[in-house]
Order: structure tokens, then C-alpha cells, then sequence
């Protein structure tokens, strides 16, 4: 008997076969990352300090009623065992309830809806911005002599440095003393500078390091070779063929970086007075608001996942080589 | 949590995953701050000499903390008054003196067994969605603040007196109180208990929590959350608290309340012209906030009883009062507020603020800084011992006081108990300064777990003594052990002073009973006090006539205009 072959004439039909195995592993993928998030959050508030009745109710001082109490109590399933309330807690989330936010009086979903796009914005500019930084320090300065290797120390330093303390010096010079952006707030665009740039130039710094160095070994490879002897400039050379190669590490980089710039969202969303999921990620745990933390944690998790998948898509749609079926 | 009426509340929301971040951020703002203070004020507005009132404009006013409800029924926190003196009235105002008088009643009657007070009401109040103000919005309001699902811990502390009210005419609200409650008036002055449209109350309480509805001088028109509260000019308004310095409506046309947690970073908003009007100015910034000849300085101490920390005597070593007397003179308050508070705090060194009506200032120094005498009553009290480390010891164990302190404290508040440490460490005292986060120290409150409790109560009577002092607040034993009353202090003789000045409306048998319950609470040494409750804005020069309302110091907008 002979192996299974492939039959030349339907292509078509092992590629969708493949896409949609792999459509089928990321959706699984992803729900498992979910379902992880959501065990892990339980637990982790359940092993902390602190009764959550006495947060529901205002703290010591709000002098509830033991009638009061037990009735929260029932309400939020509390007076139940631990595994009936993880059961509870999940098949809850299952129908997609997030529940009710109690520190803040309002369901979860509808803090989401508020606090999540100032945030996404947040992460995106800084994104864009890092990218640029990167681009732009690696493009011009990469095997251009003693510019490369300056370049190269300045992309390490900005990757070591903490974003809240750039946060810091930025809002210092730039905003107190040369009043050229607003200290505090969310109002139009001028106000996202300081707080992406901060997130920015480390992460750009990262991405730029590991783009030069696949970039240098791109240079290298014989088609770079062949295709200057074809004729081709400079430019094109590093444009059209070093960079393609370049970029993939630093669009991985990037898939992890989104989940990294939420949680430094929360010191830059603070120093900044910027509304956002960060500075209310901060305020959920410490008034131990399990609904509401939960329901962030999920949004930063799908977040994850989604990241994962666009840097799968540009993957495909940068390296060409990716497209064909292996066989 | 921070809930309580006006109870321990942060002056700073927390602003960073963990406490030494916290710290890190708030010293290079700190030092930033300083350095763009002395780099000295480059752009403002234009200083005019405006002496007629402008009509019109934006006022945008920065706060530190955002209110957990814009309804300040539930809960009760002071982010939430102030929001409420911007659109709620009172049935009564209260002035500087103390005197209560009318606003939303015209006049009123209270009964000889003190039981039974009748309002007589305005006729001419709407609020701002057409409902008419009338006797049965009283009674909604009243039944609101009282029914459990509120959770208002305002009704404890200040009506729970109260039975119900009855409505024979449109313009008359006879309200029942189950036993005579002398500073009902005073605690009725205050925005906590201010009037609500019915209308918008039968809501549910989340809704309301969202977008309450008044009658005073503006109207809520959204709140987006960690960012602002717009609020517009109420057009119809012509009922204004006699306090106020003008008549009919408010003369701008809308506000922006903003919040800039960050303390540094809401003073650098307030110099760079983003904002008009900061309020909690931070200590580093109040002497290049005097220096700025943009900037005006509107400062005001808020009664009730004062900034301190509160000893626990149901355990050792604060069971003995001559360990409690020990450790309060061992503590250099003077110094602490002078370094950390670059000499802007005074001390408050009585059991009330001196703006509290019936504040004696006879005990003012009961307690002063003396280490001398802070060691010979713990030699007294058998804590004669020392260990290697120079604290006191009583057959072998040191003499240990835990002090459990909240993530949402502020840094200079953090910084003050530091600085006790150090003084009390010399005297003996090892001082422990716990950190964890709200819900933990509520917890251990709870369960009276602390040998002090950093907190204060911010209300315009001297019947605050008989929340923090009196047997009545040491909470139901098995509910989870909530109470108000952090000392543990009970003492029959106390009690009956305190309830007794609730009987009487003469004045002078009220100073003379609330003079005796400061003596007491004064000779018991069940608090280190500290400092005054302050009410402390930064204004631009360009804004006009912002107020403070007497009854808690709390910001009114209602007079106030922009030139620009």
C-alpha cells in the first residue's frame, strides 16, 4: 500500500481542512487561557485577607444588621462551600454574567464599557509609537558604523528603564516646567503623549534590539547578496528585503508586549490621572471587588488572545513562506 | 473601604500596585513639585481687578478622590458631600457661629419633650426634574436615609433616632424621633442629609447612585467615571442658603469636576491654567501656592473630632492609663506637624476641632510632649525593663503597640505616624507600623485587633463625642464586630452626659454637659489627637466668591464667577 497522497488537484481543500484545524486549536486555546484566567483570580482573592461581606456593606463602620449581612451573604452565594461557589462562579461567567461591581455601584460590563477604551487607546499609541522608535533607530543606523553601535547602546538603555519613573521625568520637564503638555486627564490627544511615550520608548527599545539583530543577520544572507548584485539600492535592499525578514521577532515581541503595557498601564494611569482599566484594576483589588476583577482579568486575558492570533495573522501576511501547507 | 460618614478618609486615593511603589511615585512627585514650584509660575490668567460679578463660564474644579455615589444617602463619605453642596439644599443652613437657620423650611417648631419637630416648608422649590419640593419629599428623603438598603452609614451615627414623619398639608412635615435628639437641626444642616427628589429617589439605588436629582443651584449632567462630573446651571433657582452672598441663580454656567488623584500633579494642573480651583492642596505645595501671586489660598479647619489615633484599651498595655497617658506624651506631635506639614497644620490637641460648636479650649494641652513624665508612668505602670534594643519591657515582654495602617493613606499621614515612632521609640515604645491593604485593616478594626487606629469624624456637633466615646457605638457583639466607638471606652457616668445634653435645646446646659464629656474623654487619654480636619483649595486669581459652607467646611460653587 502506498501513503496517503495528496492529490494535486485539490489544493484548496487541505488548505481550509489546515486553516480550520488551526482555527479549532485557537478557539480551544483560548478558552482554556479564559478558564485558567477565571480559576486563578477565584483563588487568588479567596486566599487573600478579608471579608468580602464587609466590603459589600461599606466597611466596619457602615453597622449593617446581621439580617443585613446574611441576607449579602445568600445573595452573593458566600455562605456556601467553597467548591459550589467555584461552580457557581464559573457557570456564571459561562452565560457571560460578569455580575455586579459593588464598589462601584454599577455591572461590570458597564465599567468595562467606560474604562476600557481609554485604555486600549493608551496601548495602542504606545504600540504605534514603539514601532516607530524602533523602525526609525534600526532603518537609519544599522551597519552604518559608529551611528549603529550608538544607536544600539541608547535602544539598551531605553529598554532597562522603569515606565513609571520615565512617566516621571517626562511630567517633570515637559509638562511642569515647559508646559508643553497637560499634567493630568483624558481630554484630546495632546494628553495621550506623555503617558504613551513613557510606555513606549522601553518597548521600543526591546523591539528595536531584537529587530537589529535579525535585521544584521538578514544583511548577511545570500539573497541580500544577490539581490545587490541584481542592482538594487541600498534602500530597497533594507526595505524590501532585510526588513520583511527583520520583522518577525518584533511582531511576537509585540503579541506579548499588549498583555505587558496593561498591567504598566497602572502605575502610568496613575501618575497621569488617566481614567482607564488600569488605575480601576487597582482600585477592584484593593476594595476586594471580586466581580469587577474578575471581569478586568477576563478583558486583559481575551486581549492576550486576540494579540496572539493578529501577530499569527501578520505573521502569514509578512513571511510569505508561512502560506504554503506543509505536506 | 472608606465609607463611613466621613470617617477615616484618605485624603489621597491610592496610587500605585503596592505600598513602596506608592511611596517611590509620591517622593519624586514630591521633589518635581517642589522643583517646578520654586521654577515659579509662567502662565496664568490675566489678573483683573473685577469688582462687578461676571455671569457665565466655566469653572473646572480638581478634587483628589472620586465619591463611590454622586447620592450622598448611601454610604457617606466626604467626596460625596462636596459634590452634594453643588446640587442638593438642606432643609436648615447653618452659619459660622453655629446658629441654625432656615433654607428649604421657613421656620419650625420643636416640641417640649423635645420628640416631635414641625417644618414649615417653602413654596416656591422645584427641583430640576419638575418635581415640587414638598412635605411628602421630606418624609421620602428621611425614610430613604434610614431604610437598610440605602446602607447609609450616616443614619446610624446621626438619625437614629428617627421614627417617621407625617404630612398633614403640603407645606408641613411633623417628624417624629423616638427620644429627644438636641443636634437633630445640626446634623440636618449638613449635605449628608440633603434633599433628594422623590421622583428620582423611588429609582433604584444604583440609578440614583449615578444621577441624583436636587433643587440646588446646579443640575448633575453626567459623570464619566475616573474622570469627571459636568454639572450645569439650574435657571430656575432662586432659594439660596442665607449663607450665600447673592440671590437667584448660580453665576456660572457650568462646572467640571474633575478628578487628579496625584497630589503634585493636580497643583502643577492648577499652575499650568488647566484647572481653576484645586481642593487638598498637598503640605509640600502650600508655601509656593502663597508665594504665586496667581494663586489664592481658601483654608478652613472642618469640626468634629479631630485627625488622631485612637487607643485600644479593652487589651495590654493600653488597658492601663498610665501606659495610655505614657505613650501620648511620648509622642511630639508639635514637631511631627511641623516637619511634615512645613509648619502650615496646627495642632488640634482636645477630643473636638476647635470650629466644633461647644469646643473648649481648656483642654487643649492636656496632654502635651513629656517624655520625663512619660517614663516615670511607665515605671509606675511595672514596665521597668529594658531590652538591647531600649524598649521597655514588663517581666520580659517589650512593650509592643501595633498600629495597622491602610494602603489609601495618605504619604504625609503615613509620614506624621513615622515620625511618632521615632519619638515614642525613645521613650520606650516599639511601634509597629502595619501595612495592608483597606479591606484587611477593616477587618482587624473589626475584631479590635489595633492598639491604635488612625482615623477621624468630620460632623458640626459635639454630639460626635457620643459616637466615638460612648457605650451606645461599641457595636453588636457577634456582627462581625462593627463599631464606632474605637477606644472600647465605656463608662455609665460618660453616657449619661452625653445623652443628657441630646435633651435639652438651652444652650448653656449644653456647653456646660459637653464641657464635662470633653473633661472626661480628655482625663481617660483614649486618643493621640493630631490635627484638625482641614478643607484646603488653591485658587486662581481669575475665579471670584468660592465659598466654604459652614456646616463641614465643604466647597460651595453657588456664589462663585470667572473672569477671563
Amino acid at each position: 500500500m502506498t501513503g496517503p497522497i495528496v492529490s494535486p488537484e485539490r489544493p484548496a481543500r487541505g488548505r481550509i481542512c489546515l486553516l480550520a484545524r488551526r482555527a479549532a486549536l485557537r478557539v480551544g486555546g483560548g478558552v482554556l487561557v479564559l478558564f485558567a484566567a477565571a480559576t486563578l483570580t477565584f483563588a487568588a482573592l479567596h486566599l487573600t485577607p478579608g471579608d468580602p461581606v464587609t466590603a459589600i456593606l461599606g466597611g466596619p463602620s457602615a453597622d449593617p444588621t446581621p439580617e443585613t449581612i446574611a441576607a449579602a451573604r445568600r445573595e452573593y452565594g458566600l455562605d456556601r462551600p467553597l467548591p459550589v461557589q467555584y461552580g457557581l462562579y464559573i457557570a456564571r461567567l459561562a452565560q457571560g454574567n460578569l455580575g455586579q461591581s459593588f464598589s462601584q455601584h454599577m455591572p461590570v460590563l458597564a465599567v468595562l464599557r467606560t474604562q476600557a477604551p481609554p485604555t486600549l487607546e493608551l496601548m495602542l499609541a504606545a504600540l504605534a509609537l514603539a514601532w516607530i522608535l524602533a523602525l526609525a533607530s534600526v532603518l537609519l543606523t544599522a551597519r552604518r558604523g559608529p551611528a549603529g553601535a550608538v544607536a544600539s547602546v541608547i535602544e539598551t538603555i531605553g529598554a532597562g528603564l522603569p515606565q513609571f519613573w520615565l512617566g516621571i521625568l517626562l511630567l517633570w520637564a515637559l509638562a511642569f516646567e515647559l508646559r508643553l503638555f497637560p499634567p493630568a486627564g483624558n481630554a484630546g490627544p495632546l494628553s495621550l503623549v506623555l503617558p504613551a511615550l513613557s510606555l513606549a520608548i522601553p518597548l521600543g527599545g526591546f523591539i528595536a534590539q531584537v529587530t537589529r539583530e535579525s535585521f544584521d543577520l538578514a544583511l548577511d544572507q545570500p539573497f541580500i547578496l544577490s539581490a545587490r548584485a541584481r542592482g538594487l539600492g541600498d534602500r530597497a535592499v533594507r526595505l524590501r528585503h532585510a526588513l520583511r525578514h527583520a520583522l518577525l521577532p518584533g511582531i511576537s515581541l509585540s503579541a506579548w508586549a499588549i498583555g505587558a503595557l496593561v498591567g504598566n498601564a497602572v502605575p502610568i494611569e496613575t501618575i497621569f490621572s488617566r481614567k482607564g482599566l488600569g488605575r480601576e484594576l487597582f482600585l477592584a483589588v484593593a476594595t476586594h471587588d471580586m466581580p469587577l476583577v474578575t471581569g478586568i482579568v477576563l478583558f486583559i486575558a481575551v486581549i492576550y488572545i486576540l494579540a496572539g492570533l493578529a501577530a499569527d495573522t501578520l505573521y502569514v501576511l509578512v513571511d510569505p513562506r508561512m502560506k504554503a501547507p506543509r505536506s | 473601604m472608606p465609607t463611613s460618614a466621613t470617617r477615616l478618609a484618605p485624603q489621597t486615593p491610592p496610587s500605585g500596585r503596592r505600598a513602596p511603589r506608592t511611596v517611590r511615585y509620591a517622593t519624586i512627585l514630591t521633589a518635581a513639585a517642589l522643583v517646578a514650584g520654586t521654577g515659579g509660575c509662567r502662565r496664568h490668567a490675566p489678573r483683573q481687578d473685577a469688582q462687578t460679578p461676571v455671569q457665565g463660564g466655566t469653572l473646572v474644579y480638581a478634587t483628589d478622590r472620586e465619591p463611590i455615589c454622586l447620592d450622598p444617602h448611601v454610604q457617606g463619605d466626604m467626596p460625596q458631600v462636596f459634590v452634594a453642596g453643588q446640587y442638593l439644599d438642606s432643609l436648615v443652613a447653618m452659619d459660622r457661629s453655629g446658629k441654625i437657620l432656615p433654607w428649604l423650611a421657613t421656620d419650625w417648631t420643636v416640641s417640649d419633650n423635645g420628640r416631635t419637630y414641625v417644618f414649615h416648608l417653602r413654596h416656591d422649590v422645584t427641583f430640576t426634574d419638575g418635581t415640587p419640593f414638598t412635605a411628602a419629599a421630606v418624609r421620602a428623603n428621611l425614610d430613604h436615609v434610614v431604610d437598610p438598603h440605602t446602607q447609609s452609614s450616616t443614619a446610624g451615627g446621626y438619625i437614629r433616632q428617627y421614627a417617621g414623619t407625617d404630612v398633614p398639608d403640603d407645606y408641613t412635615a411633623i417628624v417624629h424621633l423616638k427620644t429627644p435628639y438636641a443636634a437633630f437641626l445640626e446634623v440636618l444642616a449638613q449635605g449628608f442629609l440633603g434633599i433628594e427628589s422623590p421622583r428620582a429617589l423611588a429609582r433604584p439605588r444604583d440609578e440614583n447612585c449615578q444621577s441624583p436629582v436636587g433643587s440646588g443651584p446646579f443640575r448633575i449632567v453626567s459623570w464619566d467615571r475616573q474622570n469627571e462630573i459636568v454639572m450645569v446651571r439650574n435657571p430656575a433657582y432662586h432659594w439660596g442658603p442665607p449663607t450665600a452672598l447673592h440671590a437667584g441663580p448660580a453665576r456660572l454656567d457650568r462646572i467640571e469636576w474633575r478628578f487628579i488623584p496625584e497630589p503634585s500633579v493636580r497643583f502643577a494642573a492648577l499652575q499650568a491654567g488647566e484647572v481653576d480651583v484645586i481642593d487638598s492642596l498637598p503640605p509640600e505645595a502650600e508655601t509656593p501656592a502663597l508665594r504665586n501671586p496667581d494663586l489664592r489660598l481658601l483654608v478652613a479647619d472642618r469640626p468634629g473630632n479631630p485627625t488622631n489615633g485612637t487607643l485600644n484599651i479593652r487589651r495590654a498595655p493600653f488597658d492601663d492609663i498610665r501606659v495610655r497617658e505614657a505613650f501620648i506624651r511620648s509622642a511630639d506631635i508639635d514637631g511631627a506637624l511641623a516637619s511634615v506639614y512645613f509648619h502650615h497644620y496646627r495642632r488640634a490637641g482636645g477630643p473636638l476641632s476647635p470650629s466644633t460648636p461647644f469646643y473648649s479650649a481648656d483642654f487643649e494641652h492636656h496632654a502635651d510632649y513629656d517624655p520625663d513624665r512619660a517614663r516615670v508612668l511607665l515605671d509606675a505602670a511595672g514596665w521597668t525593663g529594658r531590652n538591647a534594643e531600649g524598649i521597655r519591657t514588663r517581666n520580659g515582654a517589650p512593650l509592643v503597640v501595633h498600629v495597622p495602617l491602610k494602603a489609601s493613606l495618605s504619604a504625609s499621614e503615613r509620614t506624621l505616624w513615622e515620625q511618632v515612632q521615632a519619638t515614642a521609640r525613645q521613650t520606650g515604645f516599639d511601634l509597629r507600623l502595619e501595612n495592608a491593604d483597606d479591606t484587611t485593616v477593616n477587618e482587624r478594626e473589626g475584631r479590635w485587633d489595633y492598639d491604635v487606629r488612625i482615623g477621624y469624624w468630620n460632623t458640626n456637633t459635639a454630639d460626635v463625642l457620643r459616637i466615638v466615646f460612648s457605650s451606645a457605638f461599641l457595636g453588636a457583639a457577634g456582627v462581625a464586630g462593627h463599631h464606632q466607638n474605637e477606644s472600647g471606652f465605656s463608662d455609665p457616668a460618660f453616657d449619661t452626659v452625653v445623652n443628657d445634653a441630646l435633651l435639652t435645646t438651652d444652650t448653656d446646659r449644653r456647653r456646660a454637659l459637653y464641657y464635662r464629656a470633653q473633661a472626661i474623654a480628655a482625663s481617660q487619654f483614649l486618643q493621640v489627637t493630631t490635627y484638625p480636619q482641614s478643607t484646603r483649595l488653591a485658587i486662581s486669581s481669575a475665579v471670584h466668591d468660592v465659598r466654604l459652607e459652614p456646616s463641614l467646611n465643604v466647597t460651595s460653587l453657588y456664589d462663585s464667577w470667572v473672569t477671563r
